[in-house]
């Protein structure tokens, strides 16, 4: 009786373990945060014709990365309000008009210590960009931003997968995801090549 | 059911064991190291708009032409410039960790009296009374700029003396200036056309001269080739980086290069290589062979060789008047592939050495390496943008660091061709600091300022409307319509770059052979080199290149 009672309880004290590592945790490690308005990158493909990414995140002449579009290339098309969303009218009203850029959510920024050239793996590596971004591109809402409560981070550095197992090939942006995409491309960059 | 202490116990160790199959300690593990590197003392970039500049080291008198990536205002990030003419996107180690050196735990920040915080008023006061009561020598690490022109006015008008503290590089071309009357800063190496370099010891190929020129000339004339276009001999007293690179390593006895120099222009005289009206060294080839440890057929051999391929062209390792005699002797002064003069308006300086005279008070620029220390009484004025130890000065003052200063940077030491930069204050200080130019005119207004020099400068330059400026592209000056087009390049890292004078004609008084006059050691080289202070980054380069050692000091 003794020893099954143990085995239950020590079976017990495992599963609330895994229970709570595997639901809990996850949860209550990462703090949710919401885009400053909802942002609808499938509405600007369809309707403004916006097809190419590089329309808006365009890498310049001298090779660096535009990255988010500045509150000027939003006003090209949205000086005035041209619907009756809630994002549009925060959009016009918070940004455009007062001259203030958006404060964005970057899921994929990196740390400070990391250069990273867009430039290199799209134009050279000829990379396209939903090999790290995924499908976001077609999304039709603004996902909610997840940051780690200990590291500061994106949750898209790590990946969705707690696990880090089974992963889609976009999921992570940490440096063995870097070191894994370049050993499977046969390209050797040393430490100075991303931490200059 | 009753819970008992066994029951909690065994819950606790399957909890445990649960744990260990959950992300829960190695994604604590992954974000507690992270945590750990972005601890809010440790400086951040902050983030904004990056922009990549072009700018030029400002560390050392080579003047590396330098992208600066820079973050919200603030340099996040250096590499080298392949658009510069001479170091060709080449950088030392700690010009790729320059930006992190304004954050050192060891910059100085405050002005320092002996051990105790003082103000710039004081300082200033004190260097007023200080050069009013006696002899003032200015000492200058890094001659040629607007600042050191400032520098130099000053110590005229009190009456003082300017000296300069040279690199090795320049210190070994100056046998010449003693020989020929034209200042040793104006003379560069013809790297770019000999065929044949002899170096005595001098480091070619591992840090000496602009970082990238000689080992770019290295990697595409001799790399790898059996016979190769450019040959260098190195003669050294162990197998150096250099040597073992080198078509040929020549060993010698440590200290004995002058011993080699003379036996060497014996056996040019004895086998009628070089013309017959050159002096002839005194020491017989017997005598020099004892002394390097080298066989008399050797250094015939060696004779034979250094003539086989022209120009040649004899490199010393500093001040050493009967390796630099040898050049003399292979009629390499003025000529192509030797040693060229590339300006008529650089002056003569008088060398720094320790030995300050009954001076009064010592001035001494944040260029001059910290290593060098002055004797006497005189009260020492250390001006430095990094503590890099123990020192004699009664007075710190710290200078703006890597690109907080405008400053013009001069043609590089050992460059036959000259070139002028502007390096602007690309950063705010992250200090109180004043450079020694400032702090002079506020002492004297009467003093033309650093700003107004480069100025006047780049007028004279355009006006001359001589050789090319380098940017993304090379452009003549004839494209240049007004001096503000000129300038406005030169202020976003442009380089003027003339042409070496070729042919002109070198009016050598030497009568009979030199003797060597001071010891050459291996040790003098590298420390004229050394950094105050070394960052974490170029820390790293060092051990992993094996460049050179840095002491635990500087690794702070």
């Amino acid at each position: 009786m003794s020893k099954w009672r143990n085995s239950f309880v020590f079976a017990l004290g495992a599963t609330v373990a895994l229970l709570v590592g595997w639901v809990v945790f996850p949860r209550v490690l990462y703090s949710h945060k919401h885009q400053p308005l909802d942002f609808l990158h499938k509405t600007h493909a369809e309707k403004s014709g916006l097809a190419d990414c590089g329309e808006c995140h365009s890498i310049r002449a001298d090779g660096t990365f535009a990255g988010l579009p500045a509150v000027e290339q939003c006003a090209a098309c949205h000086s005035e309000r041209v619907g009756e969303s809630k994002a549009e009218a925060i959009l016009v009203d918070s940004y455009i008009k007062p001259g203030h850029d958006t404060p964005w959510l970057v899921y994929a920024r990196q740390p400070a210590n990391v250069w990273f050239s867009h430039a290199i793996h799209v134009k050279r590596a000829n990379l396209s960009c939903t090999e790290c971004h995924s499908s976001y591109g077609e999304s039709d809402m603004a996902r909610v931003y997840e940051v780690n409560r200990i590291s500061g981070y994106s949750r898209d550095i790590w990946g969705h997968s707690m696990s880090r197992l089974r992963r889609a090939p976009h999921e992570g942006m940490k440096m063995s995801d870097c070191e894994k995409c370049h050993q499977q491309r046969n390209v050797e960059v040393g430490c100075m090549g991303c931490h200059q | 059911m009753k819970v008992t202490r066994r029951d909690l116990l065994v819950w606790s160790a399957g909890a445990a064991a649960g744990l260990l199959a959950t992300p829960v300690p190695w994604k604590v593990l992954d974000d507690v190291s992270i945590w750990s590197q972005n601890w809010p003392w440790i400086p951040q970039p902050t983030r904004g708009p990056v922009e990549v500049k072009q700018s030029f080291c400002t560390l050392c008198p080579k003047a590396c032409g330098l992208r600066v990536r820079m973050a919200a205002g603030w340099a996040v990030g250096v590499a080298g410039s392949s658009t510069h003419p001479i170091s060709r996107g080449a950088l030392c180690p700690l010009a790729f960790a320059a930006h992190q050196l304004n954050w050192h735990p060891l910059r100085l920040r405050s002005v320092r009296h002996g051990a105790s915080r003082s103000t710039w008023a004081e300082a200033q006061a004190a260097f007023a009374k200080a050069s009013k009561e006696g002899p003032l020598v200015v000492i200058d690490g890094y001659p040629g700029r607007a600042a050191s022109s400032v520098l130099e006015s000053f110590a005229e008008k009190q009456g003082g003396s300017y000296r300069v503290f040279a690199p090795a590089e320049l210190r070994a071309l100056a046998p010449y200036q003693r020989w020929t009357g034209i200042p040793a800063a104006s003379l560069g190496y013809d790297l770019e056309n000999a065929n044949m370099v002899i170096s005595f010891g001098a480091p070619l190929l591992d840090g000496w001269g602009t970082p990238g020129r000689f080992t770019r000339l290295w990697a595409e004339r001799a790399a790898g080739m059996r016979d190769p276009q450019l040959r260098l001999i190195q003669i050294d007293s162990s197998l150096s980086r250099t040597a073992a690179r080198a078509w040929q390593w020549v060993e010698i006895r440590e200290g004995s290069e002058s011993a080699l120099a003379s036996g060497l222009a014996g056996a040019l005289h004895e086998q009628n290589l070089v013309p017959a009206h050159i002096p002839v060294p005194s020491m017989t080839l017997a005598e020099s062979a004892a002394q390097t440890g080298m066989s008399v057929e050797r250094i015939r051999e060696l004779a034979r060789l250094v003539v086989a391929k022209p120009p040649a062209l004899v490199i010393a390792r500093d001040d050493d008047p009967p390796v630099a005699a040898l050049n003399v002797l292979l009629g390499s002064l003025g000529k192509r592939g030797g040693i060229l003069r590339h300006s008529e308006r650089v002056k003569a300086y008088v060398a720094a050495g320790r030995e300050i005279g009954n001076a009064r008070a010592v001035l001494i620029d944040a260029s001059v390496p910290w290593g060098f220390v002055t004797q006497g009484d005189a009260e020492v004025f250390r001006f430095g943008a990094w503590d890099g130890g123990a020192t004699k000065a009664d007075w710190l003052l710290p200078a703006p660091g890597f690109l907080e200063e405008l400053t013009d940077l001069p043609t590089a030491p050992g460059c036959s061709a000259p070139t002028y930069g502007v390096a602007p204050a690309l950063m705010k200080a992250t200090a109180e600091v004043q450079s020694v130019a400032q702090f002079l005119c506020s002492l004297d207004g009467t003093l033309p300022t650093t700003a107004k020099i480069i100025d006047s400068r780049c007028e004279e330059l355009f006006r001359r409307r001589e050789g090319s400026v380098y940017t993304q592209e090379i452009a003549s000056m004839a494209k240049f319509s007004s001096v503000q087009s000129f300038k406005e390049q030169l202020w976003k890292g442009a380089v003027w770059a003339g042409e070496p004078a070729l042919g002109q004609q070198f009016n050598c008084s030497l009568t009979e052979w030199p003797i060597s006059t001071r010891a050459v050691s291996a040790e003098s080289w590298s420390t004229d080199w050394s950094a105050p202070v070394m960052p974490p980054l170029a820390s790293k380069l060092y051990q992993e290149s094996g460049l050179r050692e840095s002491s635990p000091r500087r690794n702070a």
